[in-house]
């Protein structure tokens, strides 16, 4: 799918907006297309989140930081293994880059507005996400979070 | 315009009507506002008001906020009256800041905003205001715009000249509009009036980092009304100024009975060196019941204590602490310039506005010129204290303002007008219709020592045709003019809350930063916390059946709930998980004779509901969240007691 700039009104920005999205076959189909997702979402970031450290092995601290938060903020609206009011988050860790999950936690409106896939996912859900108002630390303990639940799946 | 619809003749009657009302309109009152009037007060769609403002909301018991100069209301603080909308008095959390030494009393009268101060200066940390009723104050936090503390005030009746601040918020105070027979001895005849009735002038101390308050000490004083009060500043900012009325102590028609006297006095109070007698020892510690209610803002639940006693000094002990200053026909309002060198006593029944000078007032006090002594305290002599008296100000002034010019402004209840004066001379500059009947008015920090000036708003006591009709009932009225030129210019009229008694109002800037959006939902401490969809739950003991339920938009979990029986106890404890500014959730149940529930984000707020017949119940969000609001609900199942329907629900912790 090719990047594409919105130049025109309205009519032409609802029309590119929708035809931007293709099938949506939904997160089923969007996983198995993961490694391709994931290099899509690399070309154009949005956010303020523009590089996420990480180390070779994974942070059981973080982790488990990470996952008492998740537990508070996120878990109302993602479970992890299937759709709810928002995207299963088991394997999300695979599927996009480590910077997409940290801006739509840190930088959520501005994902929505701009992420080409991000909006896409609103369209197929539309309840908008809402901001989660945590900081860059505990997003962060989050993404680890999600990456130990992905080794596991 | 088509002259078939319209022929000639018809227009030219059409243009002469209006002409004939434009004229009849303008000779019959000059209600016109000044030619600029609504590029003054227009502040463009999607842009900020330049000033908040802090209306009393009368007998409402609440406080309003209003943006200045458009006039438009954002929000009614509930205070001391119960609010279903906000579930203030209803839910579980708060119902304890409406305990009084009375048990819970849901309304009161509510009279006189007043900020906190910083050397004189409005701080933008809290603002106080009065309950006349059931004597108490409140803390209203303007980082929240929420109530924090009630605290009442024993010994009381009538807390009118109240809650007015010293310099650097000190003390609040709070006076007796109505003496009362004090402490063990209640049960009186109503005509032993001068024998047995006493004022109380309390001074409640405001802890300087929390704002927590505390009844310091009270001062017992001679049964006249105690009106209001303002602090000095700078040079007098060690004393408190009371007006009061009534000094013939009459017990019945007061219209005519306390109106006898020439001259009525302000009590000047030097609040410092009453702190040296309460830390001497001269304080008797005296009966005095008084419910103590704070809200915590990480538990968002609020406690109420209940206190007796209190520490009271009678001035018979404490030489050189208070003095009268003579000031004729019943004063009303008492206020101090911004250099605090002058006190202004309005008149009701007055003919001139008399000035008092601080530093005379010393003079005199060392030089001993005493007219008489009342009640153990001297009289100061009136032309060894005046400074001057405004001639022919206007009938019936009441309150005094300033601006940053060395110029005073009066409100004149019985001629319906704000007057302006100099402080140099004391010659009055201009006068501006109001309407109608101007009780109190206000300056942005008018009563500061630093005013912001440029506005006053006229808080009237009557609209009558100012307004579309609305019944025998109309609407409160407010009215906002400039005062930036030598001449006063109407610019606007809107309407308020019950009666606006007092208002106070500060720059945007000082304040709007600060608002909290939402509470941290990992700092919430609250005992039936639900923190995270993980922990739902429904929990039974005995007959009290506890509902640990979470709102995010736009579910609420657990949505089914089974099990409950007639006569039981059932407490729905919402945690809002949302941590997003403007999310707050609401939450109603069919048949609830309480209130709704309103719930910011990152709190827990609780309704108890007591269901009286089995059947199916219906709950749902009740502040508009997302495009799936109206998806935002669930069922409650109510079997009959007794029956065998067992407990059962989605919640996720089972």
């Amino acid at each position: 799918m090719e990047h594409r700039r919105i130049y025109g009104g309205i009519v032409a920005a609802v029309l590119l907006f929708i035809s931007g999205c293709g099938n949506s076959g939904g997160e089923q189909q969007d996983t198995q297309a993961a490694a391709a997702a994931a290099e899509e979402t690399a070309k154009a970031t949005y956010g303020k989140i523009t590089e996420v450290s990480m180390d070779a092995q994974l942070n059981a601290e973080y982790a488990e930081k990470g996952e008492k938060i998740f537990n508070v903020v996120c878990s109302a609206c993602h479970k992890l293994d299937e759709r709810y009011v928002g995207p299963e988050l088991g394997t999300v860790f695979k599927r996009r880059t480590p910077v997409y999950i940290m801006n739509m936690m840190l930088d959520t409106e501005v994902m929505l507005e701009k992420d080409d896939t991000a909006r896409c996912l609103l369209q197929e859900y539309l309840t908008k996400m809402p901001s989660a108002q945590v900081n860059e630390t505990d997003a962060r303990y989050v993404l680890e979070h999600l990456r130990a639940v992905a080794e596991t799946r | 315009m088509n002259p078939g619809l319209f022929p000639r003749s018809v227009v030219v009657a059409i243009v002469m009507v209006a002409g004939t009302l434009f004229v009849a309109c303008n000779s019959a009152k000059d209600a016109g506002a000044a030619g600029d009037a609504a590029s003054r007060v227009y502040v463009a769609p999607g842009t900020h008001d330049e000033l908040y403002a802090f209306m009393s909301g009368g007998f409402s018991g609440q406080m309003s906020v209003y943006g200045l100069p458009s006039g438009r209301l954002f929000r009614v603080i509930p205070v001391f009256s119960q609010d279903p909308e906000k579930g203030w008095g209803y839910t579980e959390e708060t119902i304890p800041m409406l305990n009084t030494s009375f048990g819970f009393v849901p309304w009161d009268d509510a009279h006189h905003p007043e900020f906190s101060m910083t050397d004189g200066v409005p701080d933008g940390r809290w603002i106080f205001i009065n309950g006349n009723n059931t004597p108490r104050i409140a803390r209203i936090d303007l980082t929240t715009f929420r109530t924090t503390e009630i605290i009442e005030i024993p010994n009381s009746a009538g807390n009118h000249s109240s809650p007015f601040t010293t310099e650097n918020s000190e003390y609040v105070v709070a006076g007796t509009r109505f003496s009362i027979p004090m402490f063990e001895n209640q049960d009186v005849p109503i005509e032993s009036y001068k024998e047995n009735f006493r004022g109380m002038l309390s001074f409640v101390s405001v802890d300087k980092e929390h704002g927590n308050m505390d009844i310091a000490f009270q001062i017992l004083m001679p049964g006249f009304d105690y009106d209001l009060a303002h602090a000095g500043k700078g040079p007098s900012a060690d004393w408190m100024f009371f007006s009061t009325y009534n000094t013939e102590q009459a017990h019945t028609m007061l219209e005519v009975e306390a109106s006898q006297n020439d001259k009525d006095f302000i009590a000047a109070i030097n609040w410092k060196k009453a702190e040296q007698y309460v830390a001497q020892g001269k304080a008797k510690k005296m009966p005095g019941r008084y419910a103590h209610n704070v809200y915590d803002e990480k538990s968002h639940t609020a406690t109420s204590t209940m206190k007796d006693g209190v520490l009271v000094l009678d001035p018979k002990d404490c030489p050189d602490m208070i003095y009268f200053l003579p000031t004729p026909k019943s004063p009303h309002g008492a206020d101090v310039d911004p250099t605090g060198e002058y006190i202004v006593g309005g008149g009701k029944l007055a003919t001139v506005i008399p000035v008092f000078s601080f530093s005379k007032m010393l003079k005199a006090i060392d030089a001993k010129k005493f007219d008489a002594t009342v009640h153990d305290i001297p009289v100061l002599s009136y032309e060894a204290v005046l400074a001057g008296e405004v001639e022919k100000p206007g009938l019936g002034p009441l309150h005094t303002e300033f601006d940053n010019d060395g110029n005073a402004y009066t409100s004149m209840f019985v001629s319906s007008e704000i007057v302006k004066w100099s402080l140099k001379d004391f010659t009055v500059l201009d006068r501006v219709p109001t309407y109608y009947s101007i009780g109190h008015l206000m300056i942005p920090g008018g009563d500061s020592k630093k005013p912001y000036g440029k506005y006053v708003i006229a808080l009237n006591k009557i609209t009558k045709d100012r307004y579309l009709p609305t019944g025998p009932e109309l609407t409160q009225s407010a009215q906002l003019y400039d005062i930036t030129g030598s001449k006063m210019k109407l610019l606007s009229d809107f309407p308020t809350i019950g009666e606006p008694h007092y208002a106070q109002a500060l720059p945007a800037e000082l304040i709007k930063e600060k608002s909290v959006r939402a509470y941290k939902i990992m700092e919430n401490t609250h005992p039936h916390v639900t923190l995270g969809e993980k922990d739902t739950r429904v929990e039974r003991s005995g007959k009290v059946v506890r509902v640990y339920i979470t709102s995010i938009r736009s579910h609420f979990k657990p949505d089914v709930i089974e099990g409950i029986k007639v006569g039981d106890e059932v407490y729905f404890h919402l945690t809002n998980l949302e941590q997003d500014w403007d999310t707050p959730h609401g939450f109603a149940i069919k048949g609830a004779r309480t209130a709704e529930l309103l719930v910011m984000p990152g709190e827990t707020q609780t309704i108890k509901w007591l269901p009286d017949r089995p059947g199916i119940f219906p709950m749902y969000c009740t502040d508009f969240c997302s495009a799936l609001h109206q998806e935002m609900q669930g069922y409650v199942r109510v079997s009959p007691a007794g029956s065998s329907v067992a407990l059962k629900h989605n919640g996720l912790k089972q």
